[in-house]
This record gives structure tokens, sequence and C-alpha cells, in this order.
């Protein structure tokens, strides 16, 4: 047997796990070779100080820590499950009526701010809707003790008296002896509307006593003209091309009135262009440079 | 120290069923029982007195904790064995990874002892006199040892140190028999190289 292969099988020759006839192969090369002696020799000195290998001691805490640690695998596992969902049992409540507080906040807010919403967009609704009771509350009674609406009727009196300063002898203002609600401005806007269209609605019967005693600082003419009709045509034409509005007409057999309101600049070129109608008599013309509108009665005969 | 009997088997199997139960006391019982073999597995393998005390403490925590898994077929030590074995080869993966590294970098130049390779050892690399007047054979051998690839060296401490057999060793590396004795024998005879290198003559 040649050494190299005498070395392949040392570890299992040591071992012992080679076939009787092979060993014997081997220890007759040994018994000749020197080297192969000596490498086996060495082989099994290795082996030998690898089997001596003595046990190392370790360290005494070391169980201590090992058991610390296990224990702390054990138990508290339930504790840091808990842990975990202890704080959730109080987050989660929490967070809960946190998103309920938000969303009743934006609700809140949201409601808050619609009505301006509301107020910005649809004013002359509004003013009808107060209109409506304003109409009702003349119709029925001024004296009624309606607390929600006679505030309104009062910011409405109160209006009145505060924006039209030419002392609308309407029933209701004389009346009104309790302002309740000074505090209550409403927007100047719908009021005046409010008041402008309070004018229409106001009987018939006093808006004419109020056009009469308007009439006082008003103008009348009479006029003595062929044909009546045609007179009262042109008439027409006239105040329509100075802008004026004819407010009454009274055409009977014996006499044609016509009342009309004009503004006051105009008076003037009426009267001028009345000449080229008919023959203007008896003329109480005031002509005080008046502001605004005059009511003018044309008479014709 | 070599070697297992049945009785071994016997009296671990009351404390682990404890064990799983949640009996604590009983597995402090087998913690003190194994925890030397598994140290000196670890040191053996990882070649580190302090990697060794972790590796021992992670041993322990992760059978606890897979206690449920164990069913009792094989061995309880043995099945501490394995899980030791595999705790101690990922050390020495992260360890070479981290002394690769360290060799890269200028600040920390890794000593070299003849020109090898030193791997888990930190420690003092004493001159061939020390070596021979201290006689430290054992320490030497562990360098050596430590030299070795984790698969023949998991192999020759299984067999020539903690003294299991083919069989068992097979069964534990789930490698063929024939497998384990070739890689044995290979361990062997590059120890024997080694410790001559180290040693002059055996």
């Amino acid at each position: 047997m040649k050494c190299s292969e005498v070395q392949k099988r040392q570890s299992a020759y040591i071992e012992g796990i080679i076939s009787a006839e092979e060993r014997v192969l081997i220890d007759e090369h040994l018994k000749t070779c020197q080297r192969c002696k000596e490498s086996l020799a060495d082989l099994r000195k290795t082996v030998e100080y690898i089997q001596k290998l003595e046990e190392i001691e370790p360290p005494a805490w070391l169980t201590q820590r090992v058991m610390v640690r296990v224990r702390s695998e054990a138990e508290p596992k339930r504790g840091i499950l808990q842990r975990l969902f202890y704080p959730l049992h109080i987050k989660v409540p929490i967070e809960a009526v946190t998103a309920i507080l938000i969303a009743m906040t934006t609700i809140y807010i949201f409601k808050g701010i619609q009505p301006e919403i509301k107020l910005a967009k649809v004013p002359s609704q509004e003013s009808t809707s107060r209109m409506f009771i304003y109409k009702e509350e003349k119709t029925h009674s001024i004296d009624e003790d309606k607390p929600a609406p006679e505030k309104r009727a009062d910011q409405f009196r109160y209006k009145a008296e505060k924006e039209i300063p030419s002392g609308e002898p309407i029933d209701t203002a004389k009346s009104s002896a309790n302002i309740k609600d000074k505090g209550q401005v409403a927007p100047p806007s719908p009021m005046v509307k409010q008041y402008e269209s309070k004018r229409k609605d106001i009987p018939y019967e006093l808006r004419a006593r109020s056009l009469m005693e308007k009439n006082e600082q008003g103008i009348s003419f009479v006029i003595d003209v062929k044909d009546i009709e045609t007179a009262r045509k042109e008439i027409e034409k006239i105040f329509t091309q100075l802008g004026g509005e004819v407010i009454k007409r009274e055409y009977t057999k014996e006499r044609s009135v016509i009342i009309a309101k004009l503004d006051s600049v105009k008076v003037n070129t009426l009267y001028e262009k009345l000449k080229h109608v008919g023959e203007v008599k008896g003329e109480a013309v005031a002509l005080k440079a008046q502001e605004g509108e005059i009511e003018i009665k044309i008479e014709l005969l | 120290m070599k070697g297992r009997t049945q009785k071994t088997s016997d009296e671990d199997h009351e404390f682990v069923s404890l064990s799983k139960r949640g009996d604590i006391d009983a597995f402090e019982i087998l913690v003190r029982k194994y925890q030397k073999k598994m140290f000196n597995i670890a040191y053996r393998m990882v070649g580190s007195y302090d990697e060794a005390c972790e590796i021992v403490q992670d041993t322990f925590v992760s059978a606890y904790r897979n206690l449920k898994r164990f069913e009792g077929k094989a061995l309880f030590s043995t099945w501490l064995y394995t899980i030791a074995i595999n705790l101690s080869k990922n050390r020495m993966r992260k360890i070479r990874t981290q002394l690769y590294h360290e060799q890269l970098s200028i600040h920390d130049p890794v000593q070299t002892n003849n020109g090898e390779m030193q791997r888990e050892f930190a420690s003092k690399e004493p001159s061939v006199l020390e070596r021979l007047e201290r006689r430290d054979i054992q320490e030497e051998v562990q360098k050596c040892i430590s030299a070795l690839d984790p698969e023949f060296r998991e192999v020759l401490i299984l067999k020539d140190i903690q003294g299991f057999s083919y069989d068992e060793i097979s069964g534990m590396l789930t490698i063929p028999e024939g497998t384990v004795k070739s890689r044995l024998f290979r361990a062997r005879d590059a120890i024997k190289d080694c410790l001559r290198k180290v040693m002059g003559d055996l």
C-alpha cells in the first residue's frame, strides 16, 4: 500500500471503520514507513487533544440571567398584550369622543354660517315675508300685543320715523308709542323697500288723503280747451315726456281733471307746454323751488 | 460528559411537560442541568467567552418560546443542542462580516498571527516563545478549531468534544452519516496541520 493511500485512510483507521483486510494492509505499511507512522501518531494526538478539551465553566450568573429573561418572556406576555390593549381601551373611547366633538363643532359652525349665506343671497324674500307680516298686522289690529310680529312692526315704525321725515301721517305711525326694540336694526335696504311697498299696501282712502294733503304744496292749472279728449291725451303725453306720472284722472261730463306727479324742476317746462294745449287760466302757481316730485292738478274746461 | 442515557430522557420528559404547562420552576431545573453543555458548545463554536454567554441565554429563551413545537419525539437535550448550534452559527456569520468590514477600515487593523486571520479573538497574540512557555495547548487547539469552516467545526465539536454518535449528529445537522464522517476526518486533519504549525512537534 502506498503512503498516499494510507494517508487517506488514516482517520478511518483510527476510528476503526475499515475492513479487516484494509487494516492488515495498513499495518504492514506502517511497519516500514516512518512518515506514515508519524502522521498517524500526530492524528491520534490531535484527536486526543480535542477530546480532552476541558469543559469551560460558564459564569455563575448565567443561570440567573437566563431565568430573568425567560420569566420576562412568560408572564408579562399577557401584560404586554394587556398593555397593548389597555391604552386601546382608553384610546378608542377618547378618540371616539373627540371625533364626535369635532363633528359636532363642525356642524355647529356650519349651521352658524348658513343663515348668513341665506341672508346675503336672498334679501327680497326676507322683505316679502316681513311685508306679509306687517300687512297682516295692519289689517287686523294694531294694538294687538303680539310680541314677535310687533317687534317687527316697531322696527318698521321706528325706521319710518327715522328715514322719512316728511311726516307720513299714517295711523299706525300715530298710534305707535311703543318702540320697544330700538336695539334691533335690520339692514337698511330691506327696510326702505318695505316702507315703499308699504305705501302701496295702504288702503286707498288713506293714500288719497295723503295725496291731497300733499297737494297743498303742489300746483294746479285750469286750462280752457276746445276739445277735452284731445287735450287730455296731449297732456298725458306731456307728462310722459317729462318723466312724470299720471296718478288720477277724473273725466266727467262737466269737467276733466288730471292729477299727476312731476319733478318740481320741470314744472316750468310743463307750463310752457300746457300753454300750447290751451288757455291756461287761474293758475295757482307756487313756483317754489321744491325738491322732489310735486302733485299737479290740471282741470280742463 | 460523553453520550446520553435513556435515563436522561425520562428525567427530562417530566420537567419538559411541566414547563410546557407554564411551570417556570421546572424549566429552571432544565436550565441548570444543561447550561454548561450549551455554554461549551457555544464557546467552541464561536471561540468567545462573552459571545457564548449570550448564545446560551438566547438558546434557553428560544427553547422556552418554542416549547409548544417540541413534541418529545427527540431528546430534549438534542433539541437544545440544535438550537445552540444554529444560534452559534448565526453569531459566527455576524462576527465574520463584522471582522471583514473591520479589516477594510483604516482605524482598526486586525491582528494577525503568522499571516493567518484570527477570526473570533480580539485577544492578545503571544509570540511562539510565549506560547511554548505557557504550554496552553488548549488555547491553541481552540484557535485551530476556530480556524475551521463552520460545517467542519460543528461536526468536530459534536463528535470529538460532545461525544455524539454519527447517527445522532446526522439527525441534528440533518446531513447523511457519510457526510458527517468525511467532514469529521477532514476537520481532524486540518487541526493536526494547524497544531503542527503553531506548536511544532505535537
